[in-house]
C-alpha cells in the first residue's frame, strides 16, 4: 500500500503550498484595498479624471488643488527615457554574452553586471547627485543640473542588469537545433544571431524590457535626488520634474495623517501601483498573443 | 523523491513557526505597551531635525547614568534604553498619538488644533530652529545686496524675479535657482507663515528632500538661494552666506529677542503625561547639559 500513502502526503503538501500562494496573493490584494481605503475621499470628491488630468498640485491651499498629471508625465519620461538608454546597451550586452563572448570573458562580465543590481539605490542617487548634477552644471553651463534626463541616466544603469540577465536567458533558451542548422547552412555568426536567434528570443527580450520599465517607474531614491522635484509640467526630457515615487517619498513624512494631503499621496501611490500592474498585465497579454502567432514558427 | 517531500514539509513547518512566532512577539509587544511600568525603554521618533539632538542627549544620558536607579533611587535597577528614529514631524505626531513612540519629535510651530491633540499629554520646547536665507559664498549678492526685504524674498521665491540682474543691476545675468524643502513640510510651513504669507512658491523651485542636501545644493551651486537651518549655516560659515531680512541679521541676539522672525520650534510631544522615567529624561534635556547639545548642533536653545 505504498501508493495511497504517497498520495495522501502529496495532498497535504499541495494544500500547504496552495495556502502559502493564496496568502501571498491576498497580501497584494489587502495592500491595494488598504491604499484604496486611505485614498477614497480623493476619488469620491475629486474624481478619477479630475485627479489624473489636473496639473496643479497645491494640496495645502484652501480649497486644495490636487492633480497629478505632471507627475505621471514625469514618471513616464524618466522610466521611458531610462529604457531608451538601457535597451540598446542591455540587448547588445546580452547578445554579446550569449553568442559572441569567449567563455572566460563572459565568466567575468556576467557577475560584474549582476553586481550592479546589488548596489543600493541611494548610493546610485548620491553618486548621481554628486557627479552627474555637477557635471551638467559645469559642462552645459546650466543654472542647476537636476533633470529628468539625469534621473533616466542613473535609472538606466540600474535596470541594465535586469535587461541583460533576462535577455541572455531568453537567447540561451532558444533550441540548439536552430544554431546547428544555421551553422550547417554556413550562414555567418552575425546572421545567425540577429536574423534567427534574436527573433526567436524576442518574447523573452520584450519581457525583460517591460520588467525593467516597471522597476524604473517604481524606483524612488535615485529619482528623488536627481529629478529636481519641480511641480511644473515637464516639457522635455531635459526639464525638471517630479515623478510619482519622488512625490510620495518627499511629502508623506511631513503630511498630517488623515488630512486631504495625506489621502492625496495615497491616491498617487495607488496610481503608481496600478501603472506598474497594468504594465505587467499588458506584457502577459502580449505574450499570449505572440505565443499564438508564433506557434507555427517556433 | 522521499527526501524532497520531507524537505518541503520541513520548509512548511519553518514557515508556519515563523508566522506563529511573529504573532507571538506581536502579542507580547502590545502587552508591554499596555503595562508601561514593565517597559524600561523610551521610544522617540519623528523630525529628522530633532533626531540628532535627542540621539546625542540620549547617548550622554545613558552613558552618565547607565541604569535607572542611578537617575533616581526610587526607580528600578534596569539599564536605560532610549530608541531614537526619524521619519518627519508628521510621522512623529502620528506615532506619538497611536502609541508607537512615547515621544514624538516635532519641528514646527503647532497649530491650535494640533496642540489640542496633546492636551492630555505634554508638549516640551527644547529650542528653535531658525531658517536663514542663504546663498553661495561666491555669489556676489553677499557683497552687493546683503539685505533683502520681505517683498524681494517673496518675488524671488514665487518666481516673479527669475534673474539675479533683475534683483540688482550690479549682479550677474544668471538665472536664480530657488531651492526649497518639500512643500507642506515643517520648514516650508515656517517659511510660508513668516515670509510668503500664502503666496505660492514658484513651480520651478527645486524641492530638496533634506535640509542637509539643501545646504549642499547652495554650497555647490553659485546661483542658488534657499532657506537653511541656522545650524547648517553655522557649521559651514565660509560656504553659505546668510542674508539679512528687512535689515535684521539672523544673529543669536536677534533670534533670542524675537526680532528675527523666520523660525520654528523644536518640540517633544506625548499623548499621555510622561511617567517618572520619561520626566527624568525631559528634565535632562532641559538642563544645561541638554541645551548645550541643542546649541552645539547649531540650533537656538530655549531660554531658561
Amino acid at each position: 500500500m505504498q501508493y495511497p500513502d504517497t498520495e495522501f502526503k502529496e495532498k497535504i503538501i499541495s494544500s500547504i503550498i496552495i495556502s502559502a500562494a493564496t496568502v501571498s496573493s491576498l497580501l497584494l490584494l489587502a495592500m491595494l484595498i488598504f491604499i484604496l481605503r486611505e485614498s477614497w475621499p480623493i476619488w469620491s470628491q475629486i474624481g478619477v479624471s479630475g485627479f489624473l488630468s489636473g496639473s496643479s498640485w497645491k494640496p495645502l491651499n484652501t480649497p486644495p488643488e490636487i492633480g497629478i498629471l505632471s507627475m505621471i508625465v514625469s514618471t513616464m519620461w524618466v522610466a521611458g527615457g531610462a529604457l531608451l538608454i538601457a535597451a540598446p546597451l542591455g540587448f547588445g550586452c546580452a547578445v554579446f554574452l550569449a553568442e559572441f563572448s569567449p567563455r572566460p570573458l563572459a565568466a567575468i562580465l556576467r557577475p560584474v553586471i549582476n553586481m550592479l543590481t546589488g548596489i543600493p539605490s541611494v548610493v546610485y542617487g548620491f553618486l548621481g547627485a554628486a557627479v552627474l548634477v555637477k557635471f551638467f552644471e559645469v559642462k552645459f553651463d546650466l543654472a542647476s543640473g537636476e533633470s529628468l534626463f539625469a534621473a533616466s541616466l542613473i535609472l538606466a544603469i540600474m535596470v541594465i542588469p535586469f535587461i541583460v540577465a533576462n535577455s541572455e536567458a531568453a537567447l540561451r533558451s532558444v533550441a540548439s537545433e536552430y544554431r546547428h542548422a544555421g551553422i550547417a547552412l554556413g550562414v555567418s555568426r552575425q546572421y545567425l544571431t540577429l536574423r534567427i536567434l534574436v527573433p526567436l528570443a524576442r518574447k523573452g527580450m520584450l519581457g525583460a524590457l517591460v520588467l525593467a520599465f516597471g522597476r524604473a517607474m517604481g524606483e524612488t531614491m535615485a529619482v528623488l535626488m536627481l529629478a529636481g522635484n519641480t511641480l511644473r509640467m515637464p516639457g522635455s526630457w531635459f526639464d525638471k520634474g517630479e515623478p510619482l515615487s519622488a512625490l510620495i517619498a518627499l511629502e508623506l513624512g511631513s503630511s498630517t495623517p488623515g488630512s486631504f494631503h495625506y489621502q492625496a499621496l495615497f491616491a498617487a501611490g495607488l496610481v503608481l501601483v496600478l501603472m506598474v500592474i497594468a504594465v505587467n498585465i499588458g506584457i502577459n497579454l502580449l505574450f499570449n498573443r505572440l505565443q499564438k502567432r508564433g506557434d507555427d514558427f517556433i | 523523491m522521499k527526501r524532497r517531500i520531507w524537505l518541503s514539509v520541513l520548509l512548511c513547518c519553518i514557515l508556519a513557526f515563523t508566522m506563529l512566532a511573529g504573532c507571538a512577539s506581536n502579542e507580547s509587544g502590545s502587552d508591554n505597551n499596555a503595562a508601561t511600568t514593565e517597559d524600561y525603554s523610551i521610544k522617540i521618533g519623528g523630525s529628522s531635525t530633532l533626531a540628532p539632538i535627542i540621539a546625542q542627549c540620549a547617548d550622554n544620558f545613558t552613558e552618565e547614568f547607565k541604569t535607572w536607579n542611578k537617575v533616581d533611587a526610587s526607580l528600578p535597577e534596569e539599564p536605560i534604553v532610549i530608541f531614537v528614529s526619524t521619519g518627519g514631524s508628521g510621522f512623529g505626531m502620528k506615532s506619538a498619538l497611536d502609541g508607537t513612540f512615547d515621544f514624538g519629535m516635532v519641528s514646527k510651530n503647532l497649530k491650535d488644533e494640533e496642540k489640542e491633540q496633546f492636551a492630555d499629554g505634554s508638549i516640551t520646547q527644547l529650542g528653535s530652529d531658525v531658517l536663514v536665507i542663504g546663498v553661495n559664498s561666491e555669489n556676489p549678492v553677499a557683497q552687493v545686496k546683503p539685505n533683502l526685504t520681505t517683498e524681494e524674498l517673496v518675488s524671488i521665491f514665487s518666481g516673479k524675479i527669475k534673474n539675479w540682474q533683475e534683483l540688482d543691476p550690479a549682479l550677474p545675468d544668471r538665472p536664480i535657482v530657488v531651492a526649497v524643502r518639500d512643500l507642506g513640510g515643517g520648514a516650508s510651513e515656517v517659511f510660508d507663515s513668516a515670509v510668503m504669507k500664502g503666496n505660492p512658491i514658484s513651480d520651478e523651485a527645486l524641492q530638496i528632500p533634506s535640509m542637509g542636501a539643501l545646504a549642499g545644493k547652495i554650497m555647490d551651486n553659485t546661483d542658488t538661494i534657499g532657506y537653511v537651518s541656522s545650524g547648517l549655516v553655522n557649521q559651514n560659515p565660509d560656504k553659505i552666506i546668510p542674508l539679512s531680512v528687512d535689515g535684521i541679521a539672523p544673529t543669536l541676539e536677534n533670534i533670542n529677542s524675537g526680532a528675527y522672525k523666520i523660525g520654528r520650534q523644536l518640540l517633544l510631544v506625548s499623548k499621555d503625561k510622561p511617567n517618572k522615567m520619561e520626566q527624568k529624561f525631559l528634565d535632562y534635556l532641559l538642563s544645561e547639559k541638554g541645551l548645550k547639545v541643542v546649541e552645539e548642533l547649531g540650533y537656538v536653545p530655549v531660554a531658561h
